[in-house]
């Protein structure tokens, strides 16, 4: 560490090439790892001090309360991963959630309420794609603009009602299936198809080669505008998926923006191991990062860590996990 | 990108403010008077400063969301100093602006010395300094301060609010660099085009350091300027004005992406933002309204010019 | 690699850990001096004090003329500003000459406030209702509008008294720290444990509410246990994450939450609900009764406190006209706010809407905010 050279910043070579199932696996998920890793350290230090970390209940709240923001992030990551960024989910969840409330409220049967946001959802983020592929804004542009109109639009059509009276079948969120909370298994069965999806099927692997490189993309014959438009309706559909979770948590739905949840749910995606410059990262990263967030916010609690102290050490950490990531690549050039 | 196109986002924002003053000054009488104006400037100063900064950031195609948090860190801090430590109040100040411009230091060495990216690694910062400021604080306001500090976020000098006189001085020094020094120039170079900077022999690392460093001494300074405007100490000052921030830049025609982008521009655009919640409330449009209108008017800008710029340079 | 990332997790945890003092005041309260009130109903001796509010310049007669009235709440979007805000329009229609308005920010930030407050002085009004983010960082523009010759009148959250003529205390903080503390007592018994869930440390109601109840327990119910305060800003997923843990941590332990805000109590109780742990840990909060209805209505929650933040509204709206026509000076003892009769001044310049009120299942459904 005391001999920095400055090197320029290379990006990450594809390791493919290099012989050796672990060092390949290191080389693929190398970021992955080091959150996984991160979330193991911290459930075996925390529970050695409380045992019941680890209760089923607590594994409830930790992997189930914050499923939704892992879904968000799902979509966040494809829209970082083609080099574009998007600030108005947190907003659009918060329209969606009353969309989807109002609309359980009035009586229509629940499958309308679950997938009136999905549909919404895709809709708007179709004009915020458009926008960014044909007219060619930059995408934090249009998504700070979306932003603003969205929040603002919210309060002045509920004029912040609260939506209160949710039919019970409405509230998915505190089902389970198999024994397993919805929330949970929504997060992982869509984690999964993504990651699965972005890495063998051609649309998939095209995002990568959009985010690295859009010209050489255009080049190759990828029509890179469509696809723009594609990911982003994507991530308004994974924005819909989240904000089903969301809205169903409990029996009440807070009319206004969640404070800050664009900010947690990019954080997610790029401390997953999502290149903001695009071109790399992959779901799982997003959805580990998002558990490592939930057990860092529980795992403090159960240490006693002074409230007042608490922010700090989840800016430490999250540094630390950074800077760890860093490292590890500096090691491997 | 060549000068004519910079010229022309510019020119754009400029007589859509004009244009954007006139029809405001119609819907209320007391919109375009002299104290109402100077009195925006007074509100704008502290996101001013930090949009100024910002720009320089931006530019270089990076990005600094920990400014917000650097804000509220020296804001607590100033009280802390005088208060708990018993120091002068000057010499509060300055510790906490020595303070806040190392944090901004810190974000560049973060990101120069161990290649993260801006965007994370003010992320990660942006929670660390926000803990920060609460973790000393222990949530306590420090308030009552003598009467003469509040002459810089309250008071007049010349007629003009005092803080509107540093907002126009670091305006036109900031201006004067990026146009015309060749540390200007290196910031358009490594936006434009970092490796080829590297190459060419410019000392990307050094002049990044010193952007981010700058970039928290601007915030810095603006979390004094705030303390002193509203006579009080929160740990929760700041939040989100990275936001508001970036909004002025990007609106000011300072590419995303790196490259391009000028003090004008950010100048302008954050006039008009402040015209418009200013103008807006005066005419009797509701707070939500006002920020609806500013995200249409966001987008719609930068169309337009968009579309400007293609049909005069292809 | 991953074993530095190991220690250095390892390390900041102990150290962490250790840093956890056990102090004697609670986490989340101010530092102000507090004043708890007689275990019994003994009501407390106010010593009379002097006007301490501030006076607009060279306001003009404002007597029966139509006023033009702003309501600037801490933020909009909440179920609570907007049943305060349905108060003021209520009494400026049974008024007749007063024009209400309200605009406030759409997140709890001392700045946006202060912006809006100062465009509405520019704008001209007449009269400025403000429930404030700050009590010290919202001072200078209110003395800027009563310098302009504005009437300005607070409630809920206060400033500090010259910065304004009237405030209008929905409760004393001690009051509503007893009926909180004496209600937790009556359901977890007097030797329970109890956490707390407050929306961010920095709010000035909830630290001193926080404060209170820490001096009020320590000396009525001397052997319930505080646990810990967290925060949840104004979330209600995160009020309800928060709570679950607290719940895993403690396990058996804990007996009762409070919930500081209108938007944690809710949550706090949905997490008891869904953790099935109804009647075994009580929720005790500050909550508008529409939000706990369904909780209420299963026996999950016993009585949720607050005053009628309908009325509160409204009193400022009557406090605010009365001030304008002259008929609430300084040195006033009571003033006359509509169908809620004479109203009380106390502490010099602040107008006391009364006791807060204990919702329970047999009179929730009588409210409708």
């Amino acid at each position: 560490m005391s001999a920095v050279v400055d090197l320029p910043p290379t990006r990450p070579a594809s390791a493919a090439q290099r012989p050796g199932f672990l060092r390949r696996l290191f080389a693929d998920y190398g970021q992955e790892l080091v959150v996984l890793a991160a979330i193991i350290a911290l459930f075996v230090v925390v529970t050695m001090v409380n045992p019941r970390f680890i209760s089923a209940n607590n594994l409830t709240t930790i992997f189930s309360g914050n499923a939704y923001i892992a879904v968000a992030a799902i979509g966040m990551t494809m829209v970082i991963v083609t080099g574009h960024i998007d600030v108005s989910v947190g907003a659009l969840i918060g329209v969606l959630a009353t969309i989807s409330g109002t609309l359980a409220v009035a009586g229509y049967p629940v499958w309308i309420a679950w997938l009136a946001p999905v549909l919404v959802g895709m809709t708007i983020n179709a004009c915020i794609g458009a926008l960014v592929a044909y007219a060619r804004i930059p995408s934090i542009v249009v998504t700070l603009g979306a932003l603003s109109i969205m929040r603002g639009g919210l309060i002045s059509v509920t004029g912040g009602t609260w939506i209160t009276n949710l039919p019970p079948d409405f509230l998915i969120a505190q089902k389970s299936v198999l024994g397993l909370p919805v929330p949970l298994v929504f997060m992982v069965v869509l984690t999964v198809l993504a990651a699965l999806w972005m890495r063998y099927s051609a649309f998939g692997r095209s995002l990568y080669a959009i985010g690295g490189n859009a010209e050489a993309a255009l080049a190759t014959g990828i029509p890179v505008e469509r696809r723009t438009v594609a990911v982003f309706v994507i991530h308004g559909a994974f924005a819909g998926l989240a904000t089903i979770l969301f809205a169903t948590q409990l029996q009440v739905i807070q009319s206004t923006v969640p404070p800050n949840l664009e900010l947690t749910v990019i954080t997610a995606a790029v401390i997953g191991g999502v290149s903001i410059l695009g071109g790399s990262g992959t779901v799982i990263g997003s959805t580990l990062a998002t558990i490592l967030f939930a057990t860092i916010g529980s795992a403090l609690i159960f240490v006693n860590v002074s409230a007042y102290w608490l922010r700090a050490v989840i800016g430490l950490l999250i540094l630390a996990t950074v800077l760890a990531d860093m490292l590890r690549r500096r090691g491997r050039i | 990108m060549n000068w004519k196109s910079l010229l022309r986002h510019e020119t754009f924002l400029a007589l859509l403010l004009v244009a954007v003053l006139i029809v405001l000054s119609f819907q209320s009488d007391r919109f375009f008077t002299v104290s109402n104006l100077l009195n925006q400037g007074r509100l704008m100063t502290e996101i001013g400063l930090i949009a100024i900064a910002m720009t320089f950031v931006i530019a270089t195609g990076g990005i600094d969301l920990s400014v917000g948090s650097i804000l509220g860190l020296t804001a607590i801090l100033t009280g802390v100093f005088w208060q708990k430590l018993g120091l002068p109040l000057p010499a509060a100040a300055a510790g906490a602006i020595a303070v806040g411009t190392f944090a901004g230091f810190a974000n560049g060495a973060i990101i120069t010395r161990f290649s993260v990216p801006p965007l994370i690694a003010t992320l990660a910062t942006l929670a660390l300094y926000r803990g920060l400021a609460e973790g000393i604080s222990q949530a306590r306001s420090v308030r009552g301060y003598p009467d003469w500090f509040y002459v810089l976020g309250q008071g007049e000098v010349l007629g003009v609010p005092t803080q509107l006189w540093i907002l126009a001085a670091a305006a036109i020094i900031a201006s004067i660099i990026l146009a015309y020094t060749r540390w200007g120039r290196t910031v358009y170079a490594i936006g434009s085009n970092e490796v080829a900077s590297r190459f060419s022999g410019l000392s990307v690392e050094k002049t990044k350091l010193a952007l981010y460093t700058a970039s928290g001494f601007a915030a810095a300074l603006a979390g004094v300027i705030f303390v002193s405007r509203v006579s009080t100490t929160r740990s929760d000052m700041g939040t989100g004005i990275e936001l508001d921030a970036i909004t002025a830049v990007v609106l000011g025609g300072t590419s995303i992406f790196g490259g391009r982008g000028t003090i004008a521009g950010t100048m302008i655009g954050l006039c008009l933002i402040q015209a418009l919640k200013n103008g807006l409330s005066l005419a009797g449009v509701k707070g939500d309204g006002t920020i609806m209108l500013i995200g249409a008017v966001l987008i719609l800008a930068i169309l337009a010019s968009n579309l400007f710029e293609r049909s005069g340079t292809r | 690699m991953r074993n530095r990332v190991l220690s250095a997790l390892l390390a900041l945890s102990f150290s962490t850990s250790l840093s956890h003092a056990q102090s004697a005041a609670w986490t989340g309260g101010d530092e102000l001096p507090t004043n708890p009130l007689a275990c019994d109903a003994t009501p407390a001796t106010v010593a009379a004090k002097p006007y301490d509010g501030g006076s607009p310049t060279n306001a003009p007669d404002r007597k029966g003329k139509t006023l033009k009235v702003v309501d600037v709440p801490k933020l909009v979007g909440i179920g609570y500003f907007n049943a305060t805000s349905k108060g003021i329009a209520d009494a400026a229609k049974e008024i007749g000459t007063m024009d209400a308005k309200t605009d406030g920010p759409s997140k709890a930030n001392i700045d946006d406030q202060i912006t809006l407050i100062d465009n509405y002085i520019t704008s001209g009004v007449d009269g400025i209702l403000f429930a404030a983010n700050d009590p010290v960082a919202i001072a200078p523009v209110l003395k800027k509008a009563l310098a302009a010759g504005i009437n300005v009148v607070g409630y809920d959250a206060n400033s500090t008294p010259d910065a304004r003529q009237w405030f209008v205390n929905q409760a004393e903080f001690n009051g509503i720290a007893k009926a909180m503390v004496d209600s937790m007592a009556k359901e977890t018994g007097e030797d329970g444990a109890f956490a707390i869930v407050t929306s961010t440390f920095t709010t000035p109601n909830q630290a001193r509410w926080i404060s209170e109840m820490a001096a009020y327990q320590a000396k009525c119910h001397p052997k319930m246990k505080w646990l810990e305060t967290v925060e949840a800003q104004e979330d209600n997923i995160l009020s309800f994450n928060q709570t679950n843990t607290l719940l895993n941590k403690y396990g058996d332990e804990l007996k009762g939450v409070f919930g500081m805000t209108s938007v944690a109590t809710p949550a706090a109780a949905d997490a008891v609900t869904q953790a099935k742990k109804c009647g075994k840990v009580a929720v005790v909060g500050l909550a508008t009764p529409n939000a706990m209805k369904p909780y209420v209505a299963a026996d999950c929650v016993k009585s949720v406190v607050l005053w009628n933040p309908v009325d509160l509204g409204y009193a400022a709206a009557h406090v605010l006209r009365a001030v304008a026509d002259g008929t609430l000076a300084p040195g006033a003892t009571s003033v006359k706010a509509g169908k809620l009769g004479d109203l009380s001044v106390i502490n010099g310049s602040e107008i006391l809407l009364g006791a807060p009120t204990v919702f329970s299942k047999d009179n929730i459904n009588n409210f409708d905010f």
